[in-house]
């Protein structure tokens, strides 16, 4: 089911013996390239074909999850997406942590509980999906409080640095939702949280 | 005189509609300068509920009483739990090893958590269906709070919260009602699970299922973001009502076929409950709410005023046994248990107009 949704996705075919059309891999030029392997990045589209064996050798970064066995579709997806990026690129990802408290995405997701305010705008976009289906809403209505002093206000608007900071925050957050939208097959909110990041990027250089 | 002025919220008997007992509001609170309490370590779980509670110590000028402060965490495992027992804390707190704050006014019917699951939490209760009037209340409170706290307020997910089911309004708003026929139903539990579609949870309020003994119920809201606090009070309090209703309707239909059996079992009830020398939490439960449901019905009357609910949360272990001078086992905490009842139970009208 998956292997055929990833063929035709990605263009990676694990051929059968009777497909066989006479490539050699190109890597040990020995053995037969039964793994095709076509990347995507940055509109630029590019064929491998290599065997089995030496597909397992190779450093294909964020790819080698597909030779291992481990569930590589969003891995694929993010090479399609055009925002393929090494391995230690993913695992920062992972890690997405607020400043000030030290809570981490993953803590949260177990937990279900914020660590500090500054939680919501660290992951803002990672939740507004799930805040609407316990809340049905993601717009406070109720009541403002009358006594907010300056002080909170300088924060939440924050120096120059800060600004920096929540920009890169934001790729951060957005790097999961998207894998997070790969992994459910949601392609069009896939699409748009790489726009997102793309165009930020765009800013920030 | 003086013992009336002692009284507590929930020994009060005034009340419109006995099948509604009382209304429970809370606003959960964060102040901006420290991360919830989860995240503090010992000593800033102290610093923090110090300072909350020394900014807070005048509270009472708003409704002219004394508050207790205390420390939860420094208090006897027997108090927490008797505290738990009358709804002032809930089990999570009662567990808490961290720093954590309870100001506690005489009555018993406001109550501030500092340093719980968030920093501030807000209780206040009172009898009858007044949520709206209690929101007032609690307004007032949260303005004389966050005139010295400044919260933690975002303009998209409003007041910020440990968990995000308390975020928005921070506002949980409850009515406690008395269903003792419509729980009776097969339908019921699927129809309060349709309430669920209005954003409403009835849940049980001494057990899940058959075993919430006693057929008290809480209603309250599900969601607190997105809604004004008035929508969201106006909403459980009608909730409250259209229930509390129905249960009416269905009562008075029994009566009308079934009028001695009903008498029959609400007399033998109280029957139990004046002379049995042993009793369980459950049979407690189970008659006080057989003669609540025969006051209401008018099947029985008190020679004096006596609130049944108080009774109710009353005959619960830990309340019992803090009366006691010496630990008690199964067997003599039930001995307790009717001898606080004989204790407490008024006569009934026609005895006392016979003497
Ligand atoms: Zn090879
Ligand atoms: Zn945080």
């Amino acid at each position: 089911m998956y292997g055929a949704k990833l063929a035709a996705w990605m263009g990676i075919g694990a051929k059968t013996k009777g497909m066989v059309n006479d490539m050699l891999c190109e890597r040990c030029k020995i053995r037969e390239a039964n793994i095709q392997y076509t990347e995507v990045i940055n509109g630029v589209r590019t064929e491998h074909h290599f065997c089995t064996q030496c597909a397992k050798e190779m450093d294909f970064g964020q790819y080698s999850a597909i030779f291992d066995g481990e569930f590589p579709l969003g891995k694929l997806l993010s090479g399609l997406l055009g925002i393929g990026e090494p391995v230690q690129k993913e695992e920062k990802i992972q890690q997405i942590v607020c400043p000030t408290c030290g809570t981490t995405y993953e803590e949260f997701v177990d937990n279900s509980r914020f660590g500090c305010a500054d939680c919501y705008s660290v992951f803002d976009l990672l939740i507004s999906d799930k805040m609407k289906q316990l809340q049905g809403s993601e717009q406070h209505t109720g009541k403002t409080p009358i006594y907010q002093n300056a002080a909170m206000e300088s924060t939440s608007k924050g120096g120059e640095g800060k600004a920096y900071r929540t920009r890169e925050e934001e790729v951060r957050a957005l790097e999961i939702r998207l894998r997070e939208a790969i992994r459910k097959e949601e392609y069009e909110v896939a699409a748009e949280c790489r726009d997102k990041i793309k165009e930020l990027k765009e800013e920030n250089a | 005189m003086e013992g009336y002025a002692m009284l507590k919220w929930f020994e009060e008997t005034d009340t419109n509609d006995p099948g509604i007992l009382c209304s429970r509001l809370r606003l959960m609170r964060n102040w901006s300068e420290y991360p919830f309490p989860a995240k503090l370590d010992e000593a800033q779980s102290r610093e923090l509920v110090e300072r909350l509670e020394m900014g807070l110590k005048d509270i009472g000028e708003l409704d002219q009483q004394k508050y207790d402060c205390t420390f939860i965490d420094e208090m006897k495992e027997l108090d927490r739990k008797v505290l738990r027992e009358r709804k002032v804390i809930h089990s999570a707190i009662m567990k808490k090893k961290t720093p954590t704050g309870l100001m506690l006014s005489k009555r018993e019917d406001t109550g501030l958590i500092l340093g719980g699951d968030d920093h501030i939490r807000l209780q206040l209760f009172a009898r009858g269906n007044v949520l709206p009037a209690l929101w007032k209340q609690a307004n007032r409170y949260d303005d004389y709070i966050n005139e010295r706290f400044t919260y933690a307020f975002d303009p998209k997910y409003g007041f910020l919260t440990a968990f995000p089911t308390n975020v928005g309004t921070g506002l949980r708003a409850s009515v406690f009602i008395h269903l003792p026929a419509l729980s009776m139903g097969k339908r019921f539990v699927s129809a309060i699970s349709d309430m669920g579609r209005f954003g409403i949870s009835v849940k049980g309020l001494f057990g899940e299922g058959r075993d919430n003994f006693g057929a008290l119920f809480e209603v309250s809201n599900q969601k607190t973001l997105g809604q004004t606090e008035r929508e969201i009070v106006e909403l459980v309090g009608k909730a409250a009502l259209q229930l509390s209703k129905q249960e009416n309707e269905v009562r008075l239909q029994v009566l009308e076929k079934h009028r001695a059996e009903r008498e029959d079992e609400i007399y033998k009830s109280y029957g139990v409950l004046q002379y049995a020398r042993r009793m369980t939490q459950k049979d407690a439960l189970t008659f006080l709410s057989q003669i609540l449901t025969g006051e209401n019905d008018g099947l029985l009357k008190f020679a004096e005023p006596c609130s049944i609910f108080a009774l109710m949360l009353g005959v619960q272990s830990a309340n019992l046994q803090r009366l006691s001078k010496a630990p008690m086992g199964k067997e003599e905490l039930e001995g307790a248990r009717a001898r606080y009842l004989q204790e407490r139970l008024p006569k009934l009208k026609e005895a006392a107009d016979g003497e």
